[in-house]
C-alpha cells in the first residue's frame, strides 16, 4: 500500500514514501489538536450560517427581530461574516494547515497540549468577538468587526499555533518543501501580519479616517487572497494528488501560481474603492493588479485540471474529491469574477450592488469553504481510524450546499446586475433600485436555508463519527461504486 | 523555493512592498491632513463636529448602520453620484478627517448618507425616520430603531423632546409619548452634520454637461 510520493517539488529527485507505521504514528500526534480545530469550526459554521439566515430573511422582511437591539441587521449581519471567517473558516484553516504540515514534513507534532490550548484560547476569542458584535461594541470594518478587547485574544492564541507550523516546518525530515507546504507557510505568515496591522491601525489606536480606507479594503481583500486561499490551495494541493494516486502535473505551474497570487493579490484589494476617496495611483495599481491576477488564477486551475485531466470520475465517488475540486474549481471562478468586476466601466456601475455580494459568497464559500469541506471528508477518516459512517448525509451535505450555492449565486448576479443598472442610470429612483433586487433577495434568502440543512447534516455526521459508529463498517463510504481501487488504505 | 529562510525572504519582499504601497503610503500621507481656512468666514472646511455628533458616530457603528450604508460619493465619470445628486462633488480624504472610523461602506442596501444632513434638516424627521423607517418609506427595507427609544406615559406636560407626528403601528397610544434615548439623540446630530457639499480645493466640482 506504499503511495507515490507527492512530488509536486520542481526537481522531481527521488520517491519519499512513509511506511504505515511512520504515518499513524504522525496521525496519532495531530489528532487532538485537528480534531479539536475541526471540531470548533463546524460548531461555528452552524451557528454562523443560523445568524446568516436570519440576516438574509431580514434583509426581505425588516421587521424580523427588529425588537431588541442584539438582533438587527446591523448586528446579525457582521456577526455572521466574523464568526464565518475566523470561526468556521480560520479554525478550518488550522486544522488542515497543521495536519498538511506535519504530514508533508513527516514529523509527530511534539507537545500538543500547549496546541490544544491555543485552540481553546481561539475559540474563547471567537465567542467574545461575536457576543461584543451583538452587543454593540463592534467597530463596523467589514471582516474587522471583533472588537478591540476580543483581537488581542485571537493574536495570543493564533501566535501559538503558527509557531507551531513554522517550527514543524524547520524540522521536517531533510528535503525539499512541497508546493503544499509553500502555500501554507504563506497564509501562515500573512494572517498575523494583516491581523495585527489592521487591529493597530484601524481599531487600538486607529489612524486618521482619511487613511483608513485603503488600510481596510488592503486587509479584507487579503484575508482571503492571503490567508484563506493560501491554506485552502495548499490543502487542496495536497489531497487531490493523494485521492488520484498521481503528483501534482507541472511543478513549474506551481511556482508560477504562488509567487503571482502573493505578488498580485496583496496588491488587489484597493480596486474596491475605485472612485473613492484614495489618490489616483491606488485606483490605477488595484486595477492593474485585479487583471493581472488571472495569471495566478490560471496557472493554479490548469495545473489542477492537468492533474486530474482523465481522473475526474473518481469525484463521483469520493467525497473528499468531489468537495475539494468543486472548492478549487470555485477559486479560479471567483478570480475570474474578481478580474471582471475590477474594471472601472463595471465596478462603477456594480460596486453597491449584490453583484459584489455574490462574488464575495463565491469566493469565501463556493472556493474557500468547499475546499475546506473537502479536507475535512479526507483529514477526520484518518485521524479516528473509521470511515464516514452514513452516505446518505454526505449526499445531502453535498447537494444541500450545491444547490444553495447556485440558487444564491444566481439570486445575486441577476437581482445585483437590476440593482446596479438602477443605481447607475441616473432616470432610475433608488426605490427602483430596491424593488428590482427584492425578488432576488428572497431567493437567496431561500438558499441560506438550504445552506444550513446541508450544514447540520455535515454536523450531524461529524458527531456521529465521533461517536465512531461508524467501526463495524467494512468498507470506506463511496457515494457510488468506483470503477477502479484506490490505492490509499482508507480510500476517501 | 527548497529552503525555509528564502521562502520567507521572498513572501516579505513581496508581500512588504504591498504593505508600504497600502499601509504605510496612506498612514505618513494621508494620516495627518489639516481641515482648510474659509477665507470668507474664518471657519473650517470641514467644519468640526459638535460633542453630540462625535459621540453619534459611536451609535451608528455599533448599529452596524456601514453594512447597509454608504458614504463616498464617487468620480465622475465612471460612476454617475454625482448625477443622481448624492453630493456636489467627489469625496476626498480630506473630507473625513473628523470620524473616528471611515465608515465607507460596501453596499448600498440604503441610500448613501455623505450628505444626509442636506436632505433632512430636521432632528423630529430623523426620530421618526429611525423610530419606524416603513410608515415614511413603506417600500424600503430598513429595520427599525425603536430600541434607541422610549415609550414613557405623559404624567403631566408633554416632554419637549417627545417625537412629533409618529404614524403607523408602533405609534404611542394617547397618553403616551416616545422619547430619544441619549444614543439616539447622539445618532441624530450625526447624522444632521453629514454635509460634504463645502469647497475643498482638491475635489472641484464638476461643471454642467
Amino acid at each position: 500500500m506504499n503511495q507515490p510520493s507527492h512530488s509536486s517539488h520542481h526537481e522531481g529527485t527521488e520517491v519519499r514514501t512513509l511506511s504505515n507505521e511512520e504515518r499513524a504514528a504522525i496521525d496519532a500526534s495531530t489528532r487532538g489538536p485537528v480534531i479539536l480545530f475541526i471540531g470548533s469550526s463546524i460548531f461555528w459554521l452552524v451557528i454562523g450560517t443560523c445568524l446568516k439566515v436570519v440576516a438574509d430573511w431580514q434583509l426581505s422582511f425588516p421587521s424580523l427581530l427588529d425588537f431588541t437591539a442584539l438582533f438587527t441587521y446591523g448586528r446579525i449581519e457582521p456577526a455572521q461574516s466574523n464568526i464565518l471567517i475566523y470561526g468556521w473558516a480560520s479554525t478550518a484553516a488550522f486544522g488542515a494547515g497543521l495536519w498538511v504540515t506535519a504530514r508533508l514534513s513527516r514529523v509527530p507534532l511534539l507537545h500538543k497540549k500547549l496546541l490544544i490550548s491555543a485552540g481553546i484560547i481561539w475559540n474563547l476569542g471567537v465567542i467574545i468577538g461575536a457576543a461584543g458584535i451583538l452587543v454593540g461594541d463592534g467597530n463596523s470594518i467589514p471582516g474587522l468587526d471583533f472588537p478591540g478587547y476580543a483581537s488581542p485574544i485571537l493574536l495570543i492564541a493564533y501566535a501559538l499555533i503558527a509557531s507551531w507550523i513554522i517550527i514543524t516546518l524547520c524540522y521536517r525530515q531533510p528535503g525539499a518543501l512541497f508546493a503544499s507546504q509553500w502555500f501554507i507557510f504563506a497564509g501562515f505568515l500573512c494572517f498575523p501580519w494583516l491581523y495585527a496591522t489592521a487591529n493597530i491601525l484601524l481599531v487600538w489606536n486607529p489612524v486618521q479616517a482619511s487613511a483608513q480606507g485603503p488600510i481596510a479594503c488592503w486587509f479584507l481583500e487579503n484575508l482571503t487572497n492571503l490567508w484563506l486561499a493560501p491554506v485552502a490551495i495548499g490543502t487542496g494541493f495536497y489531497i487531490v494528488p493523494k485521492l488520484i494516486s498521481r503528483p501534482i502535473a507541472s511543478p513549474s505551474l506551481s511556482v508560477l501560481g504562488f509567487w503571482t497570487l502573493i505578488l498580485f493579490g496583496s496588491w488587489t484589494g484597493i480596486s474596491n474603492l475605485f472612485g473613492g476617496p484614495i489618490p489616483a495611483w491606488m485606483m490605477g495599481a488595484g486595477v492593474a493588479a485585479s487583471i493581472m491576477l488571472i495569471i495566478p488564477v490560471f496557472s493554479i486551475a490548469m495545473n489542477l485540471h492537468l492533474t486530474l485531466s482523465g481522473k475526474y470520475e473518481v469525484m463521483s465517488w469520493s467525497p473528499a474529491l468531489r468537495f475539494t475540486v468543486f472548492g478549487l474549481y470555485g477559486f479560479f471562478f471567483s478570480g475570474i469574477l474578481a478580474t471582471l468586476l475590477a474594471l472601472p466601466k463595471f465596478h462603477g456601475a456594480l460596486q453597491f450592488s449584490d453583484v459584489f455580494a455574490g462574488a464575495s459568497l463565491l469566493s469565501l464559500y463556493g472556493f474557500v469553504s468547499m475546499t475546506f469541506f473537502g479536507a475535512i471528508y479526507y483529514i477526520v477518516p484518518r485521524l479516528i481510524n473509521a470511515e464516514w459512517p452514513c452516505v446518505t448525509l454526505i449526499r445531502c451535505h453535498f447537494w444541500l450546499v450545491l444547490t444553495g450555492l447556485v440558487l444564491a449565486l444566481s439570486a445575486l448576479f441577476l437581482g445585483g446586475l437590476l440593482q446596479g443598472f438602477a443605481q447607475f442610470d441616473v432616470a432610475s429612483t433608488f426605490r427602483s433600485s430596491i424593488e428590482f433586487v427584492s425578488p432576488f433577495r428572497f431567493l437567496s434568502a431561500i438558499a441560506s436555508v438550504l445552506f444550513l440543512l446541508g450544514h447540520l447534516s455535515f454536523a450531524f455526521l461529524f458527531v456521529l463519527m465521533l461517536l465512531k459508529t461508524g467501526k463495524s463498517q467494512s468498507g470506506p463510504a463511496l457515494l457510488n461504486e468506483p470503477t477502479e481501487n484506490s490505492l490509499e488504505t482508507l480510500a476517501v | 523555493m527548497n529552503k525555509l529562510p528564502l521562502l520567507f525572504t521572498g513572501i516579505l519582499i513581496i508581500f512588504g512592498a504591498a504593505w508600504l504601497g497600502l499601509v504605510a503610503y496612506p498612514v505618513s500621507n494621508l494620516g495627518h491632513l489639516q481641515p482648510l481656512v474659509d477665507e470668507d468666514t474664518a471657519g473650517y472646511f470641514p467644519p468640526s463636529v459638535a460633542g453630540l455628533a462625535v459621540a453619534g458616530q459611536k451609535v451608528y457603528a455599533s448599529a452596524g448602520c456601514v453594512y447597509c450604508h454608504t458614504q463616498q460619493v464617487r468620480l465622475d465619470p465612471t460612476s454617475t453620484d454625482i448625477a443622481k445628486k448624492l453630493g456636489v462633488r467627489q469625496t476626498v480624504p480630506r473630507d473625513y478627517i473628523r470620524d473616528k472610523t471611515a465608515f465607507l461602506g460596501k453596499r448600498r442596501i440604503g441610500q448613501d448618507l455623505s450628505n444626509v444632513g442636506t436632505r433632512i434638516k430636521e432632528a423630529n424627521e430623523f426620530h421618526q425616520y429611525l423610530y419606524e423607517p416603513s410608515s415614511v418609506t413603506p417600500w424600503g427595507k430598513m429595520p427599525s430603531y425603536r430600541y434607541l427609544y422610549k415609550l414613557t406615559k405623559i404624567v403631566s406636560q408633554p416632554s419637549a423632546d417627545a417625537i412629533q407626528g409618529l404614524k403607523g403601528p408602533h405609534a404611542p397610544p394617547t397618553g403616551y409619548e416616545v422619547i430619544p434615548t441619549e444614543d439616539a439623540k447622539a445618532l441624530v446630530a450625526y447624522l444632521l452634520s453629514l454635509n460634504k457639499n463645502y469647497p475643498l480645493p482638491e475635489s472641484p466640482e464638476p461643471t454642467a454637461k
